[in-house]
């Protein structure tokens, strides 16, 4: 069912000039009873002031929360007005699970391809220390009838439905609503099936939390991060984790299966509060404001996979989208300087990798010739990922974008050569959104 | 197709199930094994069962067991529709196996038209094909509905009655029947069902199957379960619904065999993967290798 991809059609470039967010915080601590719209705000107001857009109207600011309360169903447009951009600043809420930050980028860059807008904001936010807590389904159910009903009695009737145990608060939980299984579960079944070992996902977390804090040792979020609350790390980062400690950890998912279980605390990220941004335009726009042009958004994928029916791994989108995304653009995998893989869980990062070293896979479920390739292991995630930054969901996507747009410009502008990154986001649902990145002729 | 030596006997509407079960009970008692089994060469008919009041039953069942809001009735709400005929065939005097008790070993059902809520339905069923097994005899309970004169669904429930005795030898070849069963490891799954103690009363509230086993823990006991035991159809139609309409199809077969009975509360790991033209369900108790069920959709 592949199709031959469609040649790239020729419009104006997105540029991405930087990226703000607030260090990212491990649910329950710093960011306690602070709500998305105060991150995404806050992060917001950090790019505001690091590039001078007070007063900005700009073309738009899209992003979102994947945990999210109905009250706000204007979540970025209410941010923005809490911010100093110009009040005329539109904006929109976008949601795509894990991917609503990379898939906000991609709506927002494609109108400045398309010269809709000139400027733009593309982020996200979520917190689960103020996650919404719902009624239960039965109580909606008898509220909702009691106020439709005409008469007192028919009032006095419909809440007499109530039982005691319609009054237990929901939580929002991470389990898919066709499979009931939790998104660790999934890839539990997912590690399974390639035979991914306890080892190699540690070897994955010990990388993620030494790369991290070798990049914040070295200055590297300096210009990507404003501190807030008091926090000025990401505070989920371990410096000091070492293999040995990483092996003490219990699994926690994939007790049931009858392979041995692997995931642990450590090899999976933890729930974590908070919000990123990223500027974009068009090149216009930024050399009139002389602002700097870090990289080119150049162009993305996403996909979806049957997980329902047992056809492939909830997080597995991915590794259907990147084939797809580097055809288009008569790429492989060898013209990658940097790896950017969300590391939902380490097994992630290796399920997909090994798709793409297994030709059988790759010829019956991608639709290629044979292997799609290996991933040069020194270009994966060399300033750390979410296994040690944390994983706001939503917040994920613009972290890595403007990690991205930092380390091809460097790269470039070291190399005097054009360089690329590869932006892989998996998401509940079976999606899976994937961008490449790609420095300009002013970096090189 | 009813069988050419069956007498029709025509109902005016489909019998209440709660009556036929007080019915049953009472007949199950006197129901005991002597000599061999013979079946009442009987079928029962409604002619113009009219659905048009049946949205709020189908939006109940469609939100129970997770199919999507549609006018389509799925083969399991077919199955719920048929059953009361076919029940009230189970508790004439002379169908000689008691209601109660009597074990659901399969279903195989097939959608050939898809049929639509206000439709006008005929609705037959009987009893066909004593045979043996090595517990007893098993029967096949045979329902179908027709639309304008057309057959849209058929479904053939095979039960087995311990301490039976079937006219004539053992059916050979029968792999239920042997005791032996080839060896089986649960596959990695694909989806895990939570399902609470009020399971059997929820699926008893939407199918009318209030049959006791399934309602409560004492109901269960003096059949020698444990707890309540989940219906088997309840099982089938989850997984059925999972499938789903994009890939079941208009016409569609849906079959199911039954293993082990799944103990209330219980959290069943289900593994739904493409075979064949269709797709293959199997469910089992998490974290062991009690099989509950397996079953088959496949798009005709």
């Amino acid at each position: 069912m592949s199709t031959t991809p469609s040649p790239v059609p020729s419009t104006r470039e997105a540029v991405i000039i930087g990226g703000n967010r607030i260090p990212f915080s491990r649910a329950g601590k710093k960011y306690v009873r602070t709500s998305n719209q105060d991150m995404f705000t806050a992060a917001l107001e950090g790019l505001v002031a690091r590039f001078g857009l007070q007063g900005e109207r700009l073309g738009e600011v899209a992003g979102g929360a994947v945990l999210k309360h109905s009250k706000n169903f204007n979540l970025i447009r209410e941010s923005v007005l809490g911010s100093s951009l110009a009040p005329t600043t539109p904006a929109y809420d976008v949601q795509q699970a894990c991917a609503t930050g990379l898939e906000a980028a991609i709506a927002v860059t494609n109108k400045i391809k398309l010269g809709q807008i000139e400027s733009a904001v593309a982020g996200g936010t979520d917190t689960v220390s103020d996650a919404p807590i719902v009624v239960s389904d039965r109580l909606r159910a008898a509220l909702l009838d009691a106020n439709h009903a005409k008469t007192t009695s028919a009032k006095i009737k419909a809440l007499l439905q109530i039982r005691p145990k319609d009054l237990a608060p929901v939580s929002p939980s991470t389990g898919e609503p066709r499979t009931h299984l939790s998104m660790g579960e999934h890839q539990a079944i997912t590690t399974a099936a390639w035979g991914i070992t306890r080892e190699a996902q540690d070897e994955i977390a010990l990388a993620s939390h030494q790369n991290l804090a070798r990049a914040w040792e070295a200055g590297f979020f300096d210009d990507l991060v404003t501190p807030f609350k008091g926090l000025t790390r990401d505070d989920n980062l371990r410096a000091d984790t070492s293999l040995e400690k990483l092996a003490k950890l219990r699994p926690v998912f994939g007790a049931s299966l009858d392979a041995p279980a692997t995931m642990t605390a450590g090899n999976s990220t933890p729930l974590t509060d908070g919000a990123s941004t990223v500027l974009f335009s068009s090149r216009e726009w930024a050399e009139e404001r002389e602002l700097p042009i870090l990289a080119k958004f150049v162009d993305a994928e996403t996909a979806a996979v049957d997980f329902v029916h047992g056809h492939e791994g909830l997080l597995m989108a991915p590794a259907a989208a990147v084939p797809r995304l580097l055809a288009r653009n008569g790429l492989t995998l060898e013209d990658i300087d940097f790896f950017e893989i969300h590391e939902a869980f380490a097994s992630t990062v290796l399920t997909t990798l090994a798709a793409w070293e297994d030709e059988e896979y790759c010829r019956t479920e991608l639709g290629l010739d044979g292997a799609f390739g290996k991933v040069d292991r020194s270009r994966l995630n060399v300033n750390g990922s979410s296994l040690a930054a944390g994983h706001p969901f939503a917040a994920t996507g613009g972290r890595i974008i403007a990690t991205a747009a930092k380390l091809v410009s460097a790269k470039a502008k070291e190399t005097g050569q054009p360089a690329r990154a590869l932006i892989s986001v998996c998401a509940a649902g079976g999606l899976g959104a994937v961008a490449l990145v790609e420095s300009t002729d002013n970096a090189a | 197709m009813v069988p050419a030596s069956y007498g029709v006997t025509e109902l005016d509407r489909l019998p209440r199930l709660g009556g036929l079960f007080a019915k049953g009970a009472a007949g199950s008692v006197t129901k005991r094994p002597k000599g061999a089994v013979r079946l009442p060469e009987v079928s029962y008919r409604v002619a113009g069962v009219d659905t048009s009041g049946e949205a709020a039953h189908l939006a109940a069942y469609q939100d129970l067991l997770g199919e999507p809001a549609s006018d389509v009735l799925p083969a399991g709400f077919l199955h719920v529709l048929a059953f009361p005929l076919a029940t009230a065939v189970m508790v004439r005097p002379d169908f000689p196996l008691p209601l109660l008790g009597m074990v659901h070993l399969r279903n195989v059902a097939r959608v050939l038209r898809p049929v639509r809520l206000g439709e006008a339905l005929e609705v037959r069923a009987w009893a066909q094909d004593v045979r043996g097994h090595r517990r007893g005899v098993q029967v096949d309970l045979v329902a179908e509905v027709l639309v304008g004169g057309e057959l849209a669904y058929q479904g053939v429930s095979t039960y087995l009655a311990k301490g039976f005795t079937a006219p004539g030898a053992a059916a050979p070849g029968e792999p239920a029947d042997d005791g032996t069963r080839p060896e089986w490891t649960a596959p990695l799954p694909t989806a895990r069902w939570t399902l609470g103690g009020g399971t059997g009363r929820a699926y008893g509230a939407v199918s009318g199957d209030l049959n006791p086993i399934h309602t409560s823990a004492l109901g269960a006991k003096a059949f020698g379960f444990p707890r309540a035991i989940a219906h088997g159809m309840y099982t089938a139609a989850r997984a059925l619904a999972e499938v789903g309409p994009a890939l079941r199809g208009d016409r569609y077969e849906w079959t199911v065999e039954f293993f082990r009975p799944v103990l209330l509360p219980s959290t069943v790991d289900v593994a739904i993967r493409p075979a064949g033209d269709g797709l293959v369900y199997d469910g089992w108790r998490s974290g062991k290798g009690t099989r509950h069920l397996t079953g088959t959709v496949t798009p005709l």
